[in-house]
This record gives C-alpha cells, structure tokens and sequence, in this order.
C-alpha cells in the first residue's frame, strides 16, 4: 500500500470547494474507509433496544449491523454478515432473539457475537473449524444520553473526547431529563444526494427562508408560527458554532420561553410553556442554572453523518443516500405534547414533510453538477462569513458572528480532509474538553 | 337483473373513486380536498420487515412516528402550499397516473361504509426523476350533504424503505 492521498478539496482562504466530492466514486470509497470507518457513527438509541434479547437492524456506513442487548443487559454492535459465506444473520427490521440463525447452512449465533452452533461441526468440517475465531465481527459501542455509538476502529479515541465539547450544547436537548428519551421510528427513504449534501445543510439556516418559504407561509397562516424571512435570519441574534468536527447552532435564551421546535404552534404553546416551566428545576441540576436557562440548541450535526439530532444520512454510493429519520422524545413528557412533537417532526422533516420535501432537489443538482465534465471543474463558493469567527468568551468552539455564515461548513470540510489525510487516528486532531459541564448530568444520561 | 346492496355501493363508490383519481392527476387539489370531510384522518403508517409469526407488528399503531397524519387543517396546508408559486418540490410539478381498482366496499352502522381500493401511482417528476408506488387505501366514508366524503384513510404504501426522493405527491 502506498502513503494515504493527501486531498486539499478546500481552500480555507477563500472557501472554494472541490465540487468532485460529492460524485466522485474513488473519493467515496476512501470516506468509507477514512471516514465511516474510524469515527464514531450514530446507530441507534437505547431505547430501541429496552429489553434483554432486543435487537434493532441498523447501518455503520454501508456495514450492516445489529445493535443488540445480550442476556445480561450488554449492548453489542454486531456485523450482521455470517462468517461463513456472509448472508445477513438478520432480516428484520428488529426484534427479541437470543440467537440469530444464518437462513444458508444453520450457523447459529448468540446476540452476543458468539458462535453457537455450527451443523456437521464433525461431520463436515472434521472438528477444525476454529469457532471463537468465527463470532460475528464486533464494533466498539458507547452510549451518550441513550444514543448509542459505535465505531470500529479500536485506537479511535473515547466517545467523550469524540463529542469533546460540542457535549456541552447536546446536553440542552439529548440530557435534559432523569428518565431519559424514547426513539420512535425510522422512517427511510432514497434520496439521489451525495451523504455530506444533507450533512452539512444542518448549519446552513441561509437557505431556510427561500427552499422553505412556501411552508413556513402556510404554517404561519394556519398555525400562527412566527414568521420567517431574510431579515429575521439575518437579524437573528442565534449562534452559529462549530466544536471538534460537529456544528452547532444555538439560541441564547433570556426570555426562559421553550425552544422552538416542530409541533410548537399557537395551539399548543401553552402546553410546551408549561412543561418548560414544571421541569426547569430538574434541568437546572442536570446542567446547571446556565445552560438550562440560557442555551438552547437548533439545528446541527454531529461529524461525519448525525443530521438534527437524530436522524442518520446513511450513504450509498456518492451520488445515493438512504435517510433515516426517528423523533426522540423525553420519556417523562405528557402524551399530549409527546404528539405534538411527533407530529411536528414527521410532519415537517419525514418523507412528505412540508419542509423536507423541498430540500432534496436542491441537494440533487448540488450532487448531480458534480458529475458533468464542465460542472465537476468549477468550484463551489461557500465564502461567507470568511474572517468573522473565532472563540468566545463564554461559549466553547469556534463562534461565528452572525448566526448566518458558512463557518461550519467549511469547518467540516477541513474535517473531512483532517480524516481523509490521516494515516492513524493519531494523526486525527482532537481539541481538548474546556466547558465546564455544570449539573448532575453525564455522558451516560 | 337485480342488484344487491353491496353491489348497488360498489357501482357508487366505483366511480367515486375515479373521480378521485382524476382530481389528483389533473392537478384539481382543492376539489379533491373537498371530497373528505372536516374531522378527516389521513393516515399513512410505517411497514416494517419482521417475520410472518409477528405479522401484528408489521405495519406502525396509530401513535408511532407515522409518514403522514394529517387532519383537515394539515391536508389543506399541504395544498395552500402548492398555490404559493415556491414549492420547489413540486413546482415544476410532478406527472402523475392514479390507477385504482380492486374496489371492496361494505356497509358499517350509522349510514358510513367501509371501502378499501389498490392503487399503482406512477410519478414523473423533473427530467428523468420517476417511481411506481403501490399500495392500498382502507376508507371510511359517509355522506354528507348527499354526497359521499372520507371521514379516514389509511394508506398502506408497499414499501418498508421508501425508493422516492419524496412523497409530494398524494395518494
């Protein structure tokens, strides 16, 4: 093997961009390997997988894997391909098992990896096949909050220092309560874009009031959402930050309303209002008075492919994504507002929400323009906001601004390269952990 | 020849149904709003892969994370948007054919009925962007003001991971 290609898709002077990365097939094949196969990739949440013996069929990359609870409560991530000729062991979409039977020749294997039972062990195979050897191929999995991670690099670095400070805004979402979340879904659907299209539109809140006009109108008409246009984007006091290789937006809030999400509309704002209020002491001391009060994260995306919280752009080729989408919602919450909240995310971001539903012809000719002899060579602009970021006083990452910028996107470019031209995970940049996590909460929940 | 009650409903709902088919491929969104009632769910649950021994959690209860639940008000959102000249999902417009038979229909009590109806969609879209989507939709329907409307559907689309781009199309 020859040194690992150095690639320089960015130019952080200007934010020009190698469009050829989002078509080009050798370049994907060596984010498989760079990418999917080191980081710690999003894959599940506990909850999918409450009870012993559970097990949820689930993606690292294009690997499928098993996300399961062995007999004593372990979660293991399991490579759902049989040692033998490597027909899936699982073809559920989940379920409780405590052993999954390869359908081609009867290996048997325990949801803990192990390999049971093989037919003709002697009659066969004449007592030499080396069974310990032939488990099913484990990843590493850490949990954070109850999402469940996995990576299968053993030198990667620990969940904790992977998530490093962006942990710190997380937490204002995925940590608030003692009971933990609950993961509805997915729903999955073939978008024709490449992967890094969706992911990195998480910071991009410029596109908001033109590809998402049409329904926020409707929205405001309808369901008195408060109304959006250029102005309010640009005037909009939000931030924009991008910690350790995840972007991050944020709003600082003064005014201790409820962060606003999907399913927040004239009609239920009372509701939202009030769990706010009921549950503001508990969050005061899972994360302290500041952050409880003061942060409430927006949209983001958690390095490479953890799209809005909890949503997974799971690739397929460049020019192919498969998109899963769940709603997680906090297990102590009324039912009243756990519908909403389920509604507004399904309503909005699923396959036919009003919202999504005009994202993916923009990312589609983003992918597609990269393809064309002509439109491969020209680079993309993504410039703005170059020269006005940098740290804060009192939040940590790199702080644009202006909420609205490109600084995230063309920070998780330079991390994609940081991953791309890495030889080891040693040579991967980690930044040290400086918040101060305040409260009671940990990265176990 | 006499015609049964079942067969009496089928030759009503029958062209009901078309006339359905051909609001939604001519692109007449508010017509075919007005062929469902005020208090409407439109519901189209998830299809999971499990084994036939737990065929009962195959398709997603009313309370999972669903693909669509929309009420009267999200229904005619849904089209109010269309008429705003910027969904972009849908503006070029999708091509559609609706084709729908298989046709069951049974009376329940208190004058609403139940019908259930296949359908093969064909969308074209943009260039060369298409999809066949299949399925089936279960109504329930009554008359209102002489004239039937749907009170509920429930879509059961065959697929377990959607293969369009989206859904901005109805069904």
């Amino acid at each position: 093997m020859g040194a690992t290609q150095k690639y320089s898709i960015i130019d952080p002077a200007t934010g020009k961009i190698d469009r050829r990365i989002f078509s080009d097939q050798a370049i994907y094949d060596q984010e498989m390997e760079k990418i999917f196969g080191r980081a710690w990739l999003m894959i599940g949440h506990e909850s999918l997988v409450p009870e012993v013996n559970d097990f949820f069929h689930t993606y690292m990359g294009e690997d499928p894997v098993i996300l399961s609870r062995d007999g004593q409560g372990r979660l293991h991530a399991l490579l759902n391909m049989c040692r033998h000729r490597g027909n899936r062991v699982v073809r559920c979409d989940d379920g409780n098992a405590t052993r999954f039977m390869c359908t081609y020749h009867g290996w048997s294997y325990g949801n803990d990896g192990k390999l049971e039972h093989v037919p003709g062990t002697s009659e066969a195979y004449y007592d030499a096949l080396d069974k310990p050897s032939l488990g099913l191929v484990q990843a590493r999995v850490e949990t954070y909050a109850g999402i469940v991670f996995a990576t299968w690099a053993e030198d990667a670095p620990s969940l904790e220092a992977f998530l490093g400070d962006a942990r710190w805004y997380l937490d204002t979402v995925f940590n608030r309560r003692d009971g933990g979340m609950q993961a509805l879904g997915p729903m999955k659907w073939l978008e024709p874009v490449n992967w890094k299209t969706m992911v990195d539109n998480c910071s991009d809140n410029y596109h908001v009031p033109t590809t998402h006009l049409s329904s926020a109108r409707v929205q405001t008409r309808y369901l008195g959402r408060p109304p959006l246009s250029h102005k309010d984007q640009f005037e909009s006091p939000n931030k924009h930050v991008f910690v350790n290789g995840h972007s991050i937006t944020f709003r600082e809030a003064p005014d201790n309303t409820p962060r606003y999400v999907h399913g927040i509309s004239k009609d239920t704002f009372p509701l939202f209002l009030a769990y706010h209020e009921a549950t503001l002491p508990e969050v005061e001391r899972r994360l302290g008075a500041f952050r409880a009060r003061h942060v409430q994260l927006g949209n983001h995306s958690i390095f490479p492919n953890g799209v809005l919280g909890f949503r997974l752009a799971l690739p397929r080729g460049p020019l192919q994504t498969e998109f899963w989408h769940f709603v997680l919602l906090e297990k102590g919450a009324p039912e009243a507002l756990k519908r909403a909240i389920r509604i507004g995310s399904q309503a909005n971001n699923g396959a036919a929400g009003l919202f999504e539903q005009d994202d993916v012809d923009n990312w589609r000719q983003v992918t597609a323009a990269s393809k064309s002899r002509l439109g491969r060579r020209i680079s993309q602009d993504l410039s703005m906001g170059l020269g006005h970021a940098g740290p804060h006083p009192e939040y940590p990452g790199v702080v644009s601004e202006r909420y609205i910028s490109e600084n995230n996107q063309r920070l998780f470019y330079q991390r994609w390269e940081e991953f791309m031209n890495a030889e080891s995970w040693a040579e991967i940049p980690i930044a040290p952990i400086t918040a101060r996590f305040e409260g009671t909460a940990t990265i176990r929940g | 020849m006499t015609v049964t009650a079942r067969q009496a409903l089928w030759l009503e709902l029958m062209p009901f149904y078309i006339h359905e088919a051909w609001l939604l491929d001519e692109r007449r969104f508010k017509e075919w709003l007005d062929l469902f009632t005020d208090d409407v769910l439109y519901f189209m649950p998830r299809r999971k892969n499990v084994l036939r021994r737990e065929a009962h959690r195959e398709v997603t209860p009313l309370g999972d994370l669903s693909l669509i639940e929309d009420d009267r008000r999200y229904l005619e959102m849904r089209v109010a948007r269309l008429d705003t000249g910027m969904a972009w999902g849908e503006d070029p417009p999708s091509r559609t054919r609706h084709l729908i038979g298989n046709l069951v229909a049974e009376p329940l009590s208190k004058g609403e009925v139940k019908a259930k109806t296949a359908f093969l969609v064909y969308r074209s879209h943009l260039e060369t962007d298409h999809q066949l989507l299949a399925g089936s939709r279960e109504d329930v329907l009554r008359r209102v003001n002489g004239a039937w409307k749907i009170s509920k559907r429930t879509i059961l689309l065959d697929a377990n991971v959607l293969l369009d781009k989206n859904l901005s199309i109805f069904l």
